[in-house]
């Protein structure tokens, strides 16, 4: 798992506090993961910075980590890694780092790219393990 | 007043999810409920008892239904895509087996019970080389 240290982390973050505060979250969030799909890319209680404004612009990305509300439980909304983007269906397959233990499009197929609107940036917590989310990290 | 530390609060959680699930997964499960199937034939036939007879028969009612939804588990929860890529005739495979274990539960034919072990064995075979033993037992399959 690849982690970037030295001053480009903290920077990010400050960053993204002040631009949290102009904009009272609706670009900017934060949110916290439970569950194990992730791992080891994130663990529960990882505690993430989640930004909505890249893909007002663009469709998501095979390997960005992405939130998406379960098809089968909208109020639910799940954390999974982008495994390729069909642009003429506009829709995504989404997938858990830990495949044995996910619940993803394999099961409840592929997402409409409308309902992918944050993406996963930044982890802040644990501080030992904060830092960009590299895409294949 | 917004502090960093109520900023840095999540807002909402979200769900690395799986239907929980326990990843334990072993066809030896199906495989001793149908081993049941064949003994309580045997001794069904073994007897002159009409009492024990129709235990034996409401028993292996039971096992054999519990061989259907030990399959069905295995089926829908521990195989995956991916499998179906290596073994295309899994559904088959999975669907005959279900089927063979309705026969045992209707009959009382060892035969039907001995096929159903077979089909198991089959199931078990593709577990096995998708590395079940190692990925969904807690410390591979005791010997």
């Amino acid at each position: 798992m690849a982690r970037r240290r030295g001053l480009g982390g903290p920077f990010f973050l400050m960053l993204g506090v002040a631009a949290g505060i102009g904009v009272g979250r609706r670009w900017l969030d934060v949110v916290e993961v439970r569950g194990t799909s992730m791992a080891p890319s994130l663990l529960p209680g990882d505690r993430l910075l989640v930004e909505s404004h890249t893909y007002q612009s663009r469709e998501p990305r095979p390997a960005e980590v992405v939130l998406a509300a379960d098809p089968r439980e909208p109020e639910r909304e799940l954390i999974k890694r982008v495994a390729s983007v069909n642009s003429a269906a506009a829709t995504a397959e989404l997938r858990g780092d830990a495949l044995a233990a996910s619940t993803d499009s394999r099961e409840f197929g592929a997402i409409p790219l409308s309902e992918i609107r944050w993406r996963a940036v930044f982890r802040y917590w644990p501080p030992q393990r904060a830092g960009r989310l590299a895409e294949g990290d | 007043m917004l502090t960093i530390r109520s900023l840095l609060r999540p807002s909402r959680i979200v769900d690395a999810h799986c239907d929980i699930p326990c990843g334990i997964y072993d066809p030896e499960q199906a495989r001793i409920e149908a081993e049941s199937c064949l003994r309580i034939i045997e001794k069904h036939d073994a007897s002159e008892d009409k009492l024990f007879r129709a235990r034996c028969i409401h028993v292996k009612e039971e096992r054999a239904e519990l061989v259907k939804h030990h399959l069905d588990v295995l089926w829908h929860d521990y195989f995956k895509p991916e499998h179906l890529e290596k073994y295309p005739d899994l559904h088959e495979t999975f669907w005959k087996a279900s089927k063979q274990a309705s026969k045992v539960k209707q009959s009382l034919d060892a035969a039907a019970a001995k096929d159903l072990l077979a089909m198991i064995d089959t199931i078990d075979g593709m577990w096995k080389a998708t590395g079940g033993p190692e990925k969904t037992r807690v410390s591979g399959r005791p010997s």
